[in-house]
């Protein structure tokens, strides 16, 4: 065994450029790529190349929406975390989407208290797009905000999220979502690093190019009117990325407000995690290539060059990535034999240097984690997300691809699913 | 009790008139009494000792009352008052009142109930006499201008008799022997509770308040009512108009029933004049707790059975109550209007926000399809139902859409809720009040406890040293002018006087193991032996329940001293421990 590292280190080294790329061809192509424009990135936000800040015209009218299922135990906590804001919303508007538990009643009482507007029940689980429609329809204020009921907020998440509402051609602001339970476990030490690369650092890369292509459901600010001409949320699960899309294709701008954090709990199983992002992945491929696809077909009326980035992007580094990578593999052992071994070890530990940097970069802008404490644990996810949610989404994608499993799924009612688009 | 005393004790200070008042008394005790009490009370009294300078002194002055006693020497009070009606003919006359201890004597002569305005039955009581010169100025004043024909009461109701008059009971009727602030001769015997009275005859149409006279006027508000208009409804002891000619017996049973108990109930009680005591009094001569019902007609929603107010009733009860003399029973709860106290509120479902009752429910309704989710209207054409969002028909429930809940929309705000709030509106004040920031009441039936028994049997003694206190109302007349005369030496002279206040700790276990008759002999013969042990300048008198010892010339501390020793020794002959206690009060507490 040690006789193969060091010959395999012996070769490594022999390798000139050239000859580098035809091993390492995969890391070439798929990773370095992404890791280049993050640095790059990180080096325009780090000269201050931001958005220039809009005067604070909050005197516009805000309103927060809220829906859960059988969130009595949140419902409170999350409310009171919207009261604490420098910037509190005007008006608050829960919908309990058919709860069982007692998740009206405790609504009941924030509304004795004036803590919120209006409370509604439904008697029959309806689906978090149609509850945020009803609640959406009630709205008064220009900007809606609509959130997790699970989620906690940072003192000053709202008067961020809706500065970038004063540009007139913007319609939608992404919140970012730091992971609030890192420390339960490995499983989710390496969501947190996972969420700092890819939301903070990663949407605030594709903010300077105007590419942010999903307004997370946890937390985004939206225009009212906007929302109400794309028809408010559309039925079935990834909402958020479908009415971002909706919203980019109806030719609105789309924003990341990297000041605006709000905090979620990320699974602690793998099985959850697992089911986690086979929905997330699988809405995403129905998405981006059924549901929205003349956005990307040459020949369609809706055809825009301002969308091909994002969608090349996800196209080439989320699905290609994830298909290539097998046969990547497959490839450097019939090539290679025994040494394929050494050579991918010799890609991982180049990727994990690549991690590395990039989280540092990553915590470099976003100030509000602990990036320290997550240091130790970047090792474990380089091979984590190398690894196990590389072939996690391949599954998804094959199992969309092929079952159309999004269509099964139990985040949506399944009357929803039988009828949707 | 300095309340009580001060005001017998300084000169009358309310808006009272001064009157001229004759009174015309053989006894020089009872004459006494009268002229010291009116006179501190800042009337003018002149006296008479027979019959011949009473009527003399009618002839020459003007007078506003005269009290006349029945029997005078040379000429009797009813010669008295015949003679000088007769020779007035127009001029005005005084107010005559008889005074006497044989009221139905008075009663049975004709003459008599024609001359006089108004008797007063002996012993007198201070209170009554105060009253009957005080208290009627405003039919004294109307006579006066106007001297009309005096109505003959009686002759009046015998126009309007009611079968229930002929049935042999002897019945007060209302109106006749009681009317909102007078009393007959008959009514105030019975006052004084007089077994002979079977009961109030009601028979025009009276509000519980004009009732109050019943409760004003000491042993009245024992007897059962009897209800002849059926206005009163379950306040009335017997509620006439529900009886049948069958139901003679039932009559029969409640008067009788109420006589045993009446006779059974303690005299601290029948002659009590806290409403309290009176509550007890009239539970434990109905035997029947006290009971409320609804009543849309009083601001309380709820009425009891007895003549009282229901806030009145309520707040007596509960003192009651805790001093456990009455055990509650839950009857209902309300809600109260915090402005007004009125518990008459208009129950309503309201808007949250601005708590208008003007209200629709909208049904929404959830689109598969497309996710939208509003209230019917907006997909309602005509018959059919469109999706504001999509345009597609939604022909197939529970396929395309469903009616996933409700919302309440506020026609007068817009605003909306799932549900709406309940609110209160007070039907005499117009006052809103929210339905979770209305007070709450709570409203029960009461029943005597055993100690409430007990203490309508054996009255205040019953209730421990700490209800021995002073009640200046209990004290004899004789006691009241003697302590008087200390008060006015104390003032002028300084010198120091004692009232001892006796009673019997043991009275009712006595009563109970050797009868009313040994207590009454073993409280006689303690009083014959403290009497003895006193010095002559003092002054013993046995009251109802307690017995009083004046001591002229000692202080309280001294007083109290020599008492322990007295009492001590008096108790020593007896054949029973009557549990002699006492309490000193000096001239400091009179202040």
């Amino acid at each position: 065994m040690l006789q193969l590292v060091s010959d395999g280190i012996t070769y490594l080294t022999a390798q000139s450029g050239e000859s580098l790329f035809r091993l390492f061809w995969f890391v070439v192509i798929f990773e370095l790529p992404r890791y280049t424009l993050g640095f790059l990135s990180v080096a325009a936000i780090s000269l201050h190349w931001r958005r220039a800040p809009t005067e604070g015209r909050d005197l516009r009218r805000v309103t927060a929406l809220i829906a859960g299922h059988n969130e009595e135990d949140s419902i409170e906590r999350c409310v009171r975390s919207l009261h604490e804001q420098t910037r509190p919303p005007d008006e608050i508007i829960v919908v309990s989407d058919g709860s069982t538990d007692r998740m009206a009643e405790r609504m009941r009482s924030l509304q004795n208290r004036g803590l919120i507007k209006e409370a509604h029940c439904t008697q029959v689980r309806a689906g978090k797009s149609a509850a945020v429609n009803l609640a959406l329809s009630r709205a008064t204020g220009d900007i809606v905000v609509v959130v997790d009921c699970d989620c906690t907020f940072d003192r000053r998440a709202i008067q961020k999220i809706i500065e970038p509402l004063a540009d007139p051609r913007t319609a939608g602001v992404s919140g970012n979502v730091v992971v609030r339970n890192s420390s339960t476990n490995l499983l989710t030490e390496f969501q947190a690093i996972e969420y700092l690369i890819s939301i903070s650092q990663g949407r605030q890369a594709a903010d300077l190019t105007g590419q942010v292509s999903c307004i997370s459901g946890a937390f985004g600010a939206f225009r009212r009117s906007a929302l109400l001409g794309v028809g408010g949320l559309d039925a079935g699960g990834g909402e958020d990325l479908d009415v971002t899309l909706s919203l980019r294709k109806a030719g609105w701008k789309v924003v990341f407000a990297a000041d605006a954090v709000c905090y979620t709990d990320v699974p602690t199983t793998l099985g959850a995690l697992v089911r986690q992002r086979f929905r997330w992945e699988r809405d995403s491929v129905r998405l981006r290539y059924r549901k929205h696809r003349d956005m990307i077909d040459p020949f369609s009326s809706r055809f825009s060059w301002q969308e091909i980035a994002h969608e090349f992007d996800f196209l080439v580094f989320n699905i290609g990535s994830a298909v290539v990578f097998p046969i990547y593999i497959a490839w450097l052992f019939v090539t290679y034999g025994d040494l394929a071994l050494v050579i991918l070890f010799g890609a991982q530990a180049g990727m994990m240097l690549f991690d590395g940097v990039t989280f540092a970069l990553s915590a470099l802008v976003t100030p509000r984690v602990n990036a320290l404490r997550l240091m130790p644990y970047v090792v474990g996810y380089s091979l984590f997300n190398g690894f196990v949610m590389r072939f996690v989404r391949l599954g998804a994608y094959l199992d969309e691809w092929i079952l159309e499993s999004s269509y099964q799924d139990t985040y949506v009612p399944q009357k929803v699913h039988r009828v949707r688009r | 009790m300095t309340t009580a005393t001060a005001s017998l004790f300084e000169t009358r200070a309310e808006s009272v008139p001064g009157r001229r008042i004759l009174v015309a008394e053989d006894s020089p005790t009872t004459h006494e009494i009268l002229k010291l009490l009116l006179q501190q009370r800042g009337h003018d009294v002149d006296i008479a000792t027979d019959g011949e300078q009473a009527l003399e002194a009618l002839r020459h002055n003007r007078y506003d009352v005269a009290l006349l006693d029945f029997h005078l020497p040379k000429m009797s009070g009813l010669d008295v008052a015949a003679t000088i009606r007769h020779e007035a003919q127009d001029r005005p006359l005084p107010r005559l009142v008889a005074i006497t201890a044989d009221v139905e004597g008075l009663l049975a002569d004709e003459q008599g109930c024609d001359n006089f305005d108004q008797v007063l039955p002996k012993p007198l009581d201070i209170y009554h006499v105060a009253q009957v010169v005080e208290g009627q100025d405003e039919i004294a004043e109307a006579e006066r201008l106007a001297p009309a024909p005096r109505p003959a009461a009686p002759r009046i109701a015998e126009e309007r008799r009611s079968p229930f008059e002929d049935l042999g009971y002897s019945l007060l009727t209302w109106p006749g022997d009681i009317d909102t602030g007078r009393l007959s001769a008959r009514a105030m015997q019975a006052s004084l509770g007089d077994p002979r009275f079977d009961g109030i005859l009601i028979k025009t149409p009276v509000s519980v308040e004009d009732l109050a006279a019943l409760w004003n006027a000491k042993a009245l508000y024992m007897l059962p009512i009897i209800d002849l208009t059926g206005t009163l409804g379950r306040i009335a002891d017997v509620d006439a108009p529900k009886l049948t000619a069958l139901d003679r017996g039932q009559l029969d049973d409640a008067i009788r029933a109420a006589h045993d108990r009446r006779a059974r109930l303690h005299r601290d009680l029948q002659f009590s004049t806290e409403l309290g005591d009176q509550l007890i009094g009239k539970l434990y001569v109905s035997n029947r707790p006290l009971t409320p019902s609804y009543d849309p007609l009083v601001t309380w929603l709820v009425s009891y059975d007895v003549a009282l107010t229901t806030p009145v009733i309520a707040r007596e009860a509960e003192a009651l109550c805790e001093h456990g003399l009455l055990r509650r029973e839950f009857f209902d709860k309300f809600h109260v209007c915090p402005r007004c106290d009125s518990l008459r509120l208009h129950v309503r479902e309201e808007c949250v926000q601005c708590h208008s009752s003007n209200l629709e429910e909208e049904q929404y309704l959830h689109h598969f399809r497309c996710a939208y989710q509003g209230p019917e209207q907006e997909f309602r054409r005509g018959d059919q139902l469109i999706c504001p969002k999509c345009r597609y028909e939604l022909t197939h429930f529970g396929f395309d859409y469903d009616r996933p809940g409700s919302m309440v929309v506020c026609q007068a705000c817009g605003h909306a809720a799932s549900e709406p709030a309940v609110g209160f509106v007070c039907l005499d004040c117009g006052n809103h009040v929210g339905g979770d920031v209305a007070p709450i009441r709570d409203l029960y039936t009461y029943r005597l406890t055993d100690h409430g028994i007990g203490f309508a049997e054996h009255g205040r003694s019953l209730l421990g040293s700490a209800s021995h206190a002073l009640r200046f109302a209990d004290l004899p007349l004789e006691l009241v002018v003697a302590l008087n005369a200390a008060a006015k030496r104390y003032n002028e002279a300084k010198e120091p006087f004692t009232l001892v206040n006796l009673f019997y700790r043991n009275e009712r276990e006595v009563v109970a193991q050797h009868g009313a008759r040994a207590f009454a002999k073993a409280r006689d013969l303690f009083i014959e032996n403290v009497r003895a042990s006193l010095s002559e300048a003092s002054l013993v008198v046995k009251g109802q329940s307690h017995d009083y010892a004046l001591l002229a010339g000692v202080g309280p501390e001294q007083a109290k001293g020599d008492f322990d020793l007295f009492v001590v020794q008096a108790a020593n002959t007896l054949s029973h421990d009557i549990g002699a206690s006492f309490q000193v009060f000096g001239p400091e507490d009179f202040v």
